[in-house]
């Protein structure tokens, strides 16, 4: 009875009333095509996408169900397969309403939002372009443990300022992280030990992502910067745990999941310790059902996408040209299409993501130094833009970048470099008025 | 027990329908370029935060106190007496919880408070264990356990026990210290609630000044006073939406007493009419006065319109209906004869919940 309702109301929208101011998009961008959603509050990534079928809709309830389930130790009647070594016990626990990530590890109701990916510069990896794993952590530091298990290590943020200037003399400062970890056990860390932190990135939008098909990736790298523009772009090489091969990459900071099948699974053994059908225990069994774990992903390729704001506000429409002008939009791409997918209602849609999907070298100061993939330790893959401006809606304390350190969009901004640095410093020597027109413009995605 | 999984989908649809009507009227200059937006007074919002927002998580601090002086008086002299004040206490922390669950957002999510305090299931194979052990009940050993083996259902699990019977003779000295141990981390987490909203927590400012400041230039969460109307009206549909869809269609549709929601205090229905109560405090901008609030959702909607009355009957009606569900719900879900009675509470809601979607949500999203 409503979706025809609301396809008419979408059609009028793009066709009607002619008159457009000057300078107004030709077509107003419909963030995640006809998955969007018009809402600006706090649920606003926790929508199913409009479009879905009807039998869709109930798997998408399913899946909200499993994505918000709490794991506690078996025995249990239900949600048994806590651990015994862990981040945190559900999805939702890291994925607060499905946004950014709060920067916070340790004790208390927050547990670990912020993990330590970690490995080894030398060793044998278990599989082409794998990381080296750590003896008595593997690939991740599980900070917390079930009753009676010791966790690996506790682990201690702490922040180390650095104050800068703006070209007009204003101030700021921006915050890095440091990280020590004391394994539980009293054993010494291994000499070169190699981390990385990672914070939960927006959950919505990623099936659309997922539908993006990889020829269209592949047309947009330029791995050896052919157009000698200074941006590069690249696709990530990892492997695929079902297919036993090497796959491109697309999901995480680094790329390193080729899809949200395996990087769902990930989560689930790395974070929560639960074993299904992708990791199973050593005896083939595992804790949750190929269902869940279906479902728990047709939940993340399911959820709409928010519309932009303010699309007639002067300085909104400002800082979009700075955005572009700046060079922005080199590697956060505006506009992909989606190719084929399982999911039907993710096909052959004209989205808005602001991403290229690729990875790019994001200079010293951001670097990690821990290779995943065929990605160095300079290379970050550019994050999704859409829904940004209601980051802080969605989670008030959310933080930007891969481990949480930029408390806000201009220190995000100000901590690019390598292939950014032009677009950077563009940023940097722009006047307070500029610089507030393109954080307005982020603020209306 | 927290959930999110809304349809506003079917809130959007009369979004959308209501700019088809906008765009129908397509004949003045400036319909479509420049659409001047009705704005909510932001009296509407800063009623709200003080008058419903902040009195609830005030009385939930002072309940949640007076549970963990139950507890102890009942760790001191385990009396059914003092038994039953405690689990009386329960319950009387038990309602403004509920009637918060209409305003899940802010703090009381980013900072963990909801799952520290409304975890579900209860791990009991975990606090079995803790419970057999010496271990040192200190609060950084309980701040460390996990979510799942304290807040509202522990307690209410070691209170009530299975089948609600537990008499106070079955307590042992280590389940009172337990017990004692995580009505104090309660109490201090719904003090630190309380105080995010009023005072700030963690360094940050008051969220009080977040909502009630909406629009205000600088305001990254709510940039516009109806984008925060927005979110009480969201609020209002995810918690109905929760208790007809979830709440009770869980444990309705799969006939698993496991999956109900106080089942140990059989408690569950009582919650349900507390969401809507909360519903009802968010709609009318005041949880305990009897004084009409001057701004609310209520005046926005036009006090005593034909589309007030029609909120106020269905909100009596969902109350009414649930209120014929047979106690405990534990048992009535797999009753035959309760269907009836259970499916029309789940209509009533529904119906409650369709109407703030088409009716409520777009008045504030023009």
């Amino acid at each position: 009875m409503r979706r025809p309702l609301m396809l008419g109301a979408l059609l009028l929208w793009t066709t009607g009333c002619g008159e457009e101011a000057p300078g107004a998009p030709s077509e107003p961008p419909r963030a995640g095509g006809a998955t969007t959603i018009d809402d600006r509050t706090s649920l606003a990534f926790a929508q199913p996408a409009p479009n879905l079928l009807p039998e869709d809709q109930e798997r998408h309830r399913l899946g909200d169900a499993a994505f918000e389930a709490v794991f506690v130790p078996g025995p249990a009647p239900i949600n048994p397969g806590l651990g015994p070594t862990y981040n945190n016990t559900s999805c939702n626990g890291c994925h607060l309403r499905n946004g950014r990530g709060m920067p916070v590890m340790g004790s208390g109701p927050q547990r670990t939002q912020l993990l330590v990916r970690v490995s080894l510069p030398d060793g044998t990896p278990d599989h082409p372009n794998g990381a080296v794993p750590v003896p008595g952590f593997g690939f991740q530091v599980q900070d917390q443990a079930n009753y009676g298990v010791q966790p690996e290590a506790a682990v201690a943020l702490a922040w180390v300022e650095t104050q800068g200037h703006y070209a007009d003399g204003t101030a700021y400062s921006l915050r890095a992280p440091r990280v020590s970890i004391s394994p539980r056990d009293g054993s010494t860390l291994p000499e070169r030990l190699l981390t990385s932190l990672r914070l939960p990135p927006p959950v919505f939008g990623l099936g659309l992502l997922e539908a993006v098909d990889v020829s269209t990736l592949r047309a947009l790298a330029d791995p050896d910067d052919r157009n000698g523009d200074g941006v590069s772009g690249r696709l990530n090489e990892v492997w695929d745990v079902a297919a036993r091969a090497l796959a491109p990459g697309r999901f995480g900071w680094k790329a390193n999941s080729p899809h949200l099948a395996q990087q769902s699974a990930e989560a689930y053994v790395n974070d929560m310790g639960v074993t299904n059908p992708l990791f199973p225990e050593p005896d083939g069994t595992h804790e949750i059902s190929r269902d869940t774990l279906d479902a728990a992903v047709f939940y993340a390729q399911s959820l709409g996408v928010p519309a932009r704001t303010a699309l007639d506000d002067a300085e909104v429409r400002r800082g979009e040209g700075l955005f572009k002008t700046l060079g922005c939009e080199q590697c956060h791409r505006e506009m992909l299409e989606t190719g084929t997918h399982a999911v039907t209602e993710l096909e052959h849609q004209r989205i808005h993501p602001y991403t290229d999907l690729l990875l790019h070298d994001l200079g010293p100061a951001l670097a990690d130094g821990r290779p995943d993939g065929a990605a160095s330790g300079a290379e970050w893959r550019t994050p999704a833009l859409w829904g940004l401006g209601l980051t802080q809606t969605v989670l008030p304390y959310a933080a930007f970048l891969h481990d949480g350190r930029a408390r806000t969009l201009e220190e995000a901004i100000l901590w690019h470099g390598g292939e950014a640095e032009t677009s950077r410093e563009g940023f940097r020597v722009r006047s307070a008025v500029d610089r507030a027109a393109l954080v307005a413009f982020l603020r209306s995605l | 027990m927290t959930r999110f999984h809304l349809t506003l989908r079917l809130a959007l649809a009369p979004v959308l329908a209501s700019g088809a009507l906008l765009l129908g009227a397509c004949n003045t200059d400036d319909c479509c370029s420049n659409p001047t937006p009705e704005t909510v007074d932001s009296a509407v919002i800063s009623t709200f935060v003080d008058q419903v927002v902040v009195p609830t998580y005030q009385d939930l601090a002072t309940r949640l106190a007076t549970l963990d002086a139950a507890a102890r008086a009942l760790q001191a002299d385990p009396s059914e007496a003092r038994l039953e004040t405690a689990k009386n206490a329960w319950f009387a922390a038990r309602a403004p919880w509920e009637e918060s669950e209409a305003f899940l957002f802010g703090p009381v999510d980013s900072y963990g408070f909801d799952p520290a305090l409304d975890s579900w299931p209860v791990n009991r194979t975990d606090l079995d264990a803790v419970l057999a052990s010496g271990d040192a009940l200190t609060p950084e050993y309980v701040r460390n356990l996990q979510e799942t083996q304290k807040g509202f259902h522990t307690v209410e699990y070691l209170l009530f026990g299975e089948g609600g019977a537990k008499k106070a003779s079955e307590f042992n000295a280590r389940q009172f210290e337990y017990l004692t141990a995580i009505t104090a981390e309660m109490k201090s987490i719904s003090s630190s609630l309380s105080d995010a909203w009023t005072k700030g927590y963690d360094g940050r400012p008051p969220y009080r000044d977040t909502l009630a400041n909406a629009g205000q230039s600088g305001n990254t969460a709510y940039p516009s006073t109806q984008a925060a109307a927005q979110e009480m009206v969201g609020g209002i549909i995810n918690i109905l939406d929760e208790v007809a869809n979830g709440k009770i269609a869980d444990p309705y549709d799969a006939k698993d007493p496991n999956l109900v929601e106080s089942q140990f205090a059989y408690n569950s229905l009582s919650d349900f009419s507390n969401n809507l109560d909360s519903v009802r405090h968010a709609y009318r901008g005041f949880a305990n006065s009897v004084t009409t609030a001057q701004h609310s959702l209520r005046t926005v909607v036009g006090t005593d319109s034909a589309l007030d009355k029609r909120i106020i009957a269905e909100l009596d009606a969902a109350q009414d209906a649930l209120a014929r569900v047979p106690e405990p719900f534990r048992d009535s879900i797999s009753n035959p004869a309760s269907a009836d009675e259970i499916e029309a509470a789940q209509a009533a809601i529904r119906k409650l919940q369709a109407t703030f979607e088409s009716e409520v949500l777009p008045l504030v999203t023009r």
